[in-house]
């Protein structure tokens, strides 16, 4: 498999198990993090094909590293396990530093 | 252009700054809250970016990025993406959770008059919006919804 479809894939994971083994912060149980997914994927398409595109990239991937399927436009998929990993994550970490600051 | 990058990163800043001082998302509100969210974040990415530069996974564009680079080739608009991104998720969040927690009271945004009703919705936004709602549908205690009320802003 690709390495960076591998490290997303794990990523992915990570951040999962993460929340439902020791954060238990609950968003996954909610509309508010699920809309706010949709949302994010939204602009992320139009912030990374910016990024991507082939006919003047600005992060140009090797072919050998990911799976090479580009959609949509010329964004690698990986890059949405990438973004889900970076946003969810953060949202999560979000969730425990209010948390921490009402204790 | 070098900065085309950068620009893409302050484009997106700019258009999600609405999120915070319309729809009352208090994310730039709670420096202290918005710093432990995303340091971590950005190192585990960073962590990421400078393995898969150093193994060839990508690279950048000379064209349109600005040259800087920190330690293990990362360059600066990586670091700026790293902040910028989960910052513009945490406005999101924070503006779908407040504007849901409106529509169950039938209010207004915060920056926008109430419209007829003259008086009694006009006290200053609280700071725990959905804070006295029982918790809805799905979401129950334990979950996001008790973790804002609970919150403490920094």
């Amino acid at each position: 498999m690709p390495e960076y479809t591998l490290a997303t894939l794990v990523a992915v994971a990570v951040v999962v198990a993460v929340e439902l083994l020791w954060a238990r912060t609950g968003i996954f149980r909610t509309a508010q993090y699920w809309v706010t997914m949709a949302i994010v994927f939204f602009f992320q398409v139009l912030v990374d094909g910016w990024l991507t595109k082939l006919s003047e990239p600005i992060v140009r991937y090797a072919p050998a590293q990911f799976a090479g399927i580009r959609f949509p436009f010329d964004i690698p998929i990986e890059d949405f396990g990438f973004g889900f990993a970076l946003v969810t994550g953060t949202i999560i970490t979000w969730q425990l530093a209010g948390r921490k600051e009402a204790a | 252009m070098p900065t085309e990058y950068l620009l893409l990163m302050g484009a997106c800043v700019v258009i999600t700054l609405p999120l915070e001082f319309l729809l009352g998302a208090r994310v730039y509100r709670r420096p202290r809250r918005l710093l432990l969210a995303v340091l971590p974040l950005l190192v585990i990415f960073y962590v990421w970016d400078a393995v898969a530069i150093a193994r060839g996974h990508w690279d950048y564009s000379p064209a349109h990025t600005t040259g800087w680079v920190l330690p293990a080739s990362v360059p600066v608009e990586e670091v700026v993406f790293f902040v910028v991104i989960p910052l513009c998720g945490l406005l999101t969040f924070e503006a779908v959770g407040r504007t849901r927690a409106r529509i169950a009271r039938g209010s207004n945004p915060p920056s926008l008059p109430s419209p007829s009703v003259p008086a009694p919705e006009t006290e200053s936004r609280p700071r725990n919006s959905g804070g006295n709602l029982p918790f809805r549908g799905r979401e129950r205690p334990g979950s996001v919804t008790d973790a804002r009320n609970r919150d403490v802003d920094a």
